[in-house]
């Protein structure tokens, strides 16, 4: 497994370890191609996502973003490339193709993650959804939970008192007990986010976090975010539309086109960057 | 001192005394909470304390009066000891499927197979029928008697684990389809099991590899068609009290330990981070995966759990009956304990209780009970009693267009019924509606180049692109996310 050098890398002085993380990168893919039948949608992406960095990933629809996104999580295995995260190794090579971690074995190791389309668990309760998050952590075997062990009671109850911590973090405190789906959308949207941080993540994936979200809520979200990296650390990879949010908060900005990168860096270069013009309006617009 | 104050902190406290003063707790605020049940879920506890008191009193009611009133004054369909042990038998299974079917959301139609495990199991393990050999270990036989008897109360453990070994088996294969699938497998298993045990009585056979060598001349290894019997009664070491299909009421009990055994331990499930994984995965598997549930495991783990629960049902059913053949597990018993499950209320343990304890008593009381008046009145007409499936099959279709979520529903389960015919329908449409705005978007891109980067759409190049290339690969699994 030969990790080629890319241009424009964030940390371009951090030696390349071939197997162990550096310090700086949380995620190193390289080389990853997802193929569909004859469709290529993401073709040799190499990316890095710096610690504690907020990274966004934009392009047109159909750009391979959320592919992309899939693969991290484990939920589509790439056809070829390498990614690791924090070290670990998502995507190995097996003598009869690659083979992925399991969603769950990557959201063990850190990764946490918000859908485009919200999948809340819509009748159970505020509570018991960011409760179910913590389940990975959650050492209780079933015999613990029929017999209702000291030991499964006294995490159930830290367990308990976590989520709720969680849930005022995202001011939802008071609806702790109310259905996931008879929230508000801007409510589920962050509940979605308090769900995926009881997994207690290094890496938070947001899918479109402000999709469908009026200029205020958006402006909320977008502080939101922030605070999150400041207070907890972490490092924040978002799919994003509203080029508002995206150039506002983003420290780098990735832009895929037909499954490939086209453009990397700061979110002033990539703005300028006449590849992505073309990309998003056409030929003609890059020209004038 | 500092060991001291943490333990003042920490109300759980550790291991066995722990848990004994956890459970002295829970004993001692019953009245509390019963008050409390009382107050906020009014008809269903007042309902169910009815339905507790009569079933704990009903055998010495039974003995007091009712029978007596019934033979002499008017014949009144009431159920007898072997009606009222098989509601708790029924209960049993009911509550294992609903761990099942309820909680976790996967059909299994195939569940006799797991009662038939459990039945074997104590037929095997007490009972003459291993005659070459004498175990006798804490049984109600003399020692020296020819076969294997082991007491009942060890048998149902291994009932327990050999019901759940084999639900893992059948589950690891076969808990990565889903739906339909998985609903025509167990199907499958729950035809396979029964015709086993019916055909495994003359087995021949020869195997060797190497220096082993093992020959068999017509091994009787079930039974066969005739079953196995009799099998030792459950019976309380050290006392005479036995509990067979002839000791009157005392089985009712034995039942009802069982029975409460099995409701807490499920109770209990539902409400830790297994029911709530269950919960998530009914609801939306994928997402549950991506949110670290070990789906598989946790699939598998209902499978099992629920597989021993029909296990100790059909340990309990073979040794109160005294003898097992294969003709009692068959596919119309799975149905059975699946439409009460259903009309109780999918995923309400008190539902499922009510719906096996109403539907054993209609099957096995009140039908013959009309049968026998019908005939009394008009000897030509057809015994309403061999109609009961047709019964129950116009029972089921009623509940399904009256109240598809049973009688004592689970508030969940009752709003995702609600949801699915409506979402299905706002699916559909939503959809349509999301194509023909794509498209519109797409149209007014291309026709406006001027649109600055502030709100980017798709490209108009990619617009057919995606149109003609994407569309068929696009799997289902990606269109969800």
């Amino acid at each position: 497994m030969s990790l080629s050098e890319s241009g424009g890398q964030p940390v371009a002085n951090a030696p390349l370890a071939p197997s162990s993380g550096d310090a700086g990168v949380l995620v190193r893919a390289r080389g990853v191609t997802k193929r569909f039948g004859g469709l290529v949608a993401v073709n040799s992406v190499d990316f890095d996502i710096p610690r504690g960095s907020i990274v966004s990933l934009i392009g047109p629809n159909g750009a391979g973003k959320t592919t992309f996104f899939n693969m991290i999580t484990g939920f589509y295995t790439p056809t070829s490339g390498s990614i690791e995260f924090d070290g670990h190794p998502i995507v190995m090579k097996r003598r009869n193709g690659m083979k992925s971690l399991r969603p769950h074995e990557v959201a063990a190791l850190g990764i946490g993650r918000t859908f485009q389309n919200i999948r809340l668990f819509g009748t159970m309760t505020a509570l018991d959804n960011v409760r179910l998050g913590a389940n990975v952590h959650l050492k209780s075997h079933w015999w613990d939970a029929a017999l209702r062990t000291p030991g499964m009671l006294r995490e159930e109850a830290e367990n308990r008192e976590a989520s709720m911590d969680l849930l005022r973090l995202v001011n939802l405190e008071d609806r702790a007990h109310a259905w996931a789906r008879s929230l508000p959308y801007g409510d589920q949207r962050r509940l979605e986010i308090a769900r995926a941080l009881a997994t207690r993540p290094k890496l938070l994936l947001l899918d479109e976090p402000t999709a469908g979200m009026n200029a205020s809520e958006t402006r909320d979200m977008t502080s939101f975010i922030r605070k999150l990296r400041a207070e907890l650390g972490l490092t924040v990879l978002l799919i994003e539309h509203d080029m508002r949010v995206v150039m506002g908060i983003s420290d780098r900005v990735t832009v895929l086109d037909y499954g490939e990168v086209i453009a990397e860096g700061t979110p002033v270069d990539v703005r300028r960057n006449p590849k992505v013009i073309e990309a998003y309006l056409g030929r003609g617009a890059a020209d004038t | 001192m500092t060991t001291l104050v943490v333990k003042d902190q920490d109300p759980y406290g550790h291991g066995i005394g722990g848990w004994l003063s956890h459970v002295g707790a829970v004993i001692g605020a019953l009245p509390g909470t019963y008050r409390r049940e009382l107050t906020i879920h009014r008809r269903r506890t007042v309902l169910l304390t009815v339905l507790v008191i009569l079933l704990v009193t009903y055998p010495i009611l039974n003995k007091l009066f009712l029978a007596e009133f019934s033979r002499t004054t008017f014949p009144l369909p009431l159920p007898d000891d072997t009606v009222v042990t098989f509601m708790m038998i029924f209960g049993i299974m009911a509550i294992g499927l609903n761990i099942v079917a309820g909680f976790a959301g996967l059909l299994d139609l195939g569940y006799v197979a797991f009662y038939a495990l459990g039945a074997y199991t104590a037929a095997f393990l007490a009972s003459p029928h291993w005659d070459s050999v004498s175990i006798v270990f804490l049984a109600n036989v003399a020692p020296g008697f020819p076969g294997i008897h082991l007491p009942f109360w060890i048998i149902v453990p291994i009932a327990i684990l050999v019901a759940g070994t084999f639900g893992a088996l059948l589950g690891a294969p076969t808990l990565r389809l889903r739906g339909d699938y998985l609903a025509i497998v167990t199907l499958g298993f729950g035809e396979i099991v029964p015709v086993v045990f019916r055909n495994l009585a003359d087995v021949t056979f020869n195997f060797s590899l190497g220096p082993i060598s093992i020959n068999a001349q017509h091994l009787n290894l079930t039974g066969g068609s005739l079953g196995i019997n009799p099998i030792d009664a459950p019976y309380l070491p050290f006392t005479n009290l036995v509990f067979n299909a002839s000791s009157g009421y005392a089985p009712v009990y034995l039942g009802m330990f069982l029975l409460v055994i099995a409701i807490l331990f499920a109770r209990n499930l539902e409400r830790s981070r297994i029911g709530r994984a269950w919960m998530a995965i009914r609801e939306d598997e994928l997402a549950a995966e991506m949110m670290g549930v070990n789906t598989i495991r946790t699939k598998l783990l209902a499978f099992a759990l629920g597989a021993s629960f029909a296990g100790v049902a059909g340990s309990l059913q073979a040794s109160y009956l005294g003898a097992t053949t294969s003709d009692f597990f068959t596919f119309s018993t799975s149905i059975l304990v699946l439409i009460m499950v259903i009309l109780g209320g999918i995923g309400n343990i008190w539902g499922v209780l009510l719906g096996a304890i109403a539907l054993t008593y209609v099957d096995k009381t009140f039908l013959p009970y009309i049968g026998q008046q019908v005939q009394q009145i008009a000897p030509s007409f057809p015994n309403p009693a061999q109609f009961n499936f047709l019964l129950f099959g116009l029972i089921l279709v009623a509940m399904m267009r009256f109240r598809p979520e049973g009688f004592l529903p689970n508030r969940q389960r009752a709003a995702e019924l609600a949801a699915h015919t409506q979402a299905d329908v706002e699916a559909k449409v939503d959809e349509i509606v999301a194509v023909d705005a794509e498209a519109e978007v797409e149209a007014s891109i291309a026709e406006d180049p001027g649109i600055g980067l502030d709100n980017l759409g798709p490209p108009p190049g990619q617009a057919e692109a995606s149109g003609d290339a994407r569309a068929p690969e696009t799997t289902d699994e990606e269109r969800e996310l």
